[in-house]
């Protein structure tokens, strides 16, 4: 009896011991900052604190994603384009897919390389940007043919379509290029020339936007200068607007905006990367309101940057609007289609 | 029985010591030989793709000043006017004034190179290796600022307390033929 009662007490007092040793291993784990937000314990000085920069007024917001994302299923989606029916062309891994009403898969168009970019013409031809040519597809996805390389330095980022030409930005030579519908290079547009007051493009990484608006004019994104500049066919800068601001009416960082997109009625959305914001501008270049902000692109709930490596190596999200004004967001974290609707009534500046 | 004698004589006695000094010798030498082969096998190095710029490094190191420094890779820097590791996220103006500086200790130097482009360096002596200018790199620009163990500093604890502090995995152990790992690639894009 009494050897029974020690072996119990023993027991017993093992089990305390393991219980305390896996409760403790599980504190651990749970309270172990594995990203780091709670911060060294250096004083304030040496702490970079992002929890303000994206802030705003929350009645500026004047969208709502009330639709189910459509899921690319890409590893590594790059561009996003509306066809004039409104199908949707995503650019990704090593393929072009098309989607249509609801997000069903349309096709899948298999490449031989990493496609950057896509744009669909009026007459249904759909121009591929890869990282140094452009390839070229008929409505049916019957290849066409492929545009002359552009060297190693190359690196295309857009492509913008008007009635008779076709222009393809280039990043990597900082020159946007227009070309005629067979692939003949017309103009070498935006290269710094004193003469005609080009002050020539500043693009730190691999982010430069082009589109064509209905005034007939080229808009290109400056990314290094925070502006969104306005070109003729034959290359005159005519006028430019945006500027550096942390604020939510500003471009923020070091060089944004990233992307943009024109709405129907002349309005401009643009893509921040940094601070995620997608926001509206009117055809003039004013602020008028906040697409989704950080808390709505990023994370739900913490207001926060792209500060985690995997956040790093894709947040600069594309964006495109389609016929009905929806703006359409490549989320390139998660790999979607995430659709913005105007929320009814919303008016400039949040007031509704 | 005639008693042995088993008293040993002065010579005897220092041959002895000769002997097992020798002995000793041998043996530790090889001890220290493999011991520091071992050590040196392998260095701690940060991970910069992994790495979240927590700003432990600066406060961990045994040492006084960290091991750890912020290095730049040239090649993908955007030289940016700019520049968000170079100025706090809202400076008042584009300027090196220090009120716009992003580093505590102005470790962070830059240069005039052509409108608009500016190259940015940085003073390792000043630097501590709390990462701030890291994480505004990281957040705005191409991730070309980013921290390293540099190895005339480390002393290669075996156990590295900013090892056991790094909340990502970043910090860990490397050959130590290839001691660094420098970024190649812009960080995103």
């Amino acid at each position: 009896m009494n050897r029974c009662g020690k072996g119990t007490n023993a027991g017993l007092f093992a089990l305390i011991v393991v219980g305390l040793a896996i409760a403790a291993g599980v504190v651990a784990v749970v309270r172990f900052d594995v990203r780091g937000e709670k911060g060294s314990g250096l004083s304030r000085d040496y702490v970079y604190d992002t929890a303000e920069l994206g802030k705003f007024d929350p009645k500026l917001i004047l969208y709502d994603e009330s639709i189910r994302p459509i899921a690319t299923n890409f590893s590594k989606s790059r561009g996003i384009a509306v066809g004039l029916r409104g199908d949707i062309f995503v650019a990704g891994d090593r393929a072009v897919r098309v989607f249509g009403e609801g997000g069903v898969l349309k096709r899948d168009v298999d490449l031989d390389g990493q496609p950057v970019c896509v744009c669909a013409g009026d007459d249904g031809t759909v121009y591929i940007g890869m990282r140094d040519h452009v390839e070229v597809y008929d409505s049916g996805f019957n290849r066409l043919g492929s545009w002359e390389g552009l060297g190693e330095k190359a690196v295309l980022t857009s492509i913008a379509v008007s009635k008779e030409d076709v222009f393809v930005a280039d990043a990597g030579n900082r020159v946007v290029l227009r070309y005629d519908r067979s692939g003949k290079l017309v103009k070498r547009i935006g290269e710094k020339d004193a003469e005609r007051n080009i002050p020539g493009f500043v693009i730190p990484s691999a982010y430069f936007d082009v589109a064509m608006a209905a005034d007939g004019l080229l808009r290109v994104t400056d990314p290094g200068r925070h502006r969104i500049e306005a070109y003729t066919v034959d290359g005159d800068l005519e006028f430019w607007w945006g500027k550096f601001s942390m604020d939510v009416d500003g471009f923020c960082g070091c060089c944004n905006p990233v992307n943009f997109a024109i709405l129907p009625d002349g309005s401009f959305v643009t893509s921040e990367k940094g601070l995620m914001r997608v926001k509206i501008y009117d055809p003039q270049g004013e602020f008028v309101g906040v697409v989704a902000g950080p808390e709505q692109l990023v994370e739900t709930g913490t207001a926060r940057i792209g500060v985690t490596p995997s956040e790093d190596t894709a947040r600069g999200f594309d964006v495109a609007v389609d016929g009905r004004g929806r703006v359409l967001v490549l989320d390139t974290i998660k790999n979607t289609v995430r659709i913005f609707t105007r929320r009814q009534g919303a008016d400039a500046q949040g007031s509704e | 029985m005639p008693q042995e004698d088993k008293s040993i004589d002065r010579r005897q006695f220092l041959k002895s010591g000769i002997r097992g000094a020798a002995v000793v010798g041998i043996v530790g030498a090889a001890g220290l030989g493999v011991s520091k082969t071992r050590k040196s096998d392998t260095v701690w190095q940060i991970d910069p793709n992994i790495c979240v710029s927590c700003g432990n490094c600066a406060k961990y190191c045994v040492l006084e000043v960290s091991a750890v420094k912020c290095v730049h890779a040239f090649a993908i820097c955007g030289y940016c006017d700019l520049c968000s590791g170079y100025l706090n996220p809202k400076p008042r103006e584009l300027d090196s004034g220090a009120e716009n500086e992003l580093c505590p200790t102005g470790a962070v130097k830059r240069k005039f190179v052509e409108d608009p482009y500016y190259e940015y360096t940085i003073d390792e002596e000043l630097c501590i290796g709390c990462g701030k200018c890291v994480k505004g790199c990281n957040a705005f620009g191409n991730g070309s600022l980013h921290l390293q163990v540099r190895h005339d500093r480390c002393l290669n604890c075996n156990e590295c307390s900013i090892a056991a502090a790094c909340p990502s995995g970043a910090f860990k152990r490397v050959p130590a033929d290839s001691p660094y790992m420098i970024k190649t690639k812009v960080s995103h894009g």
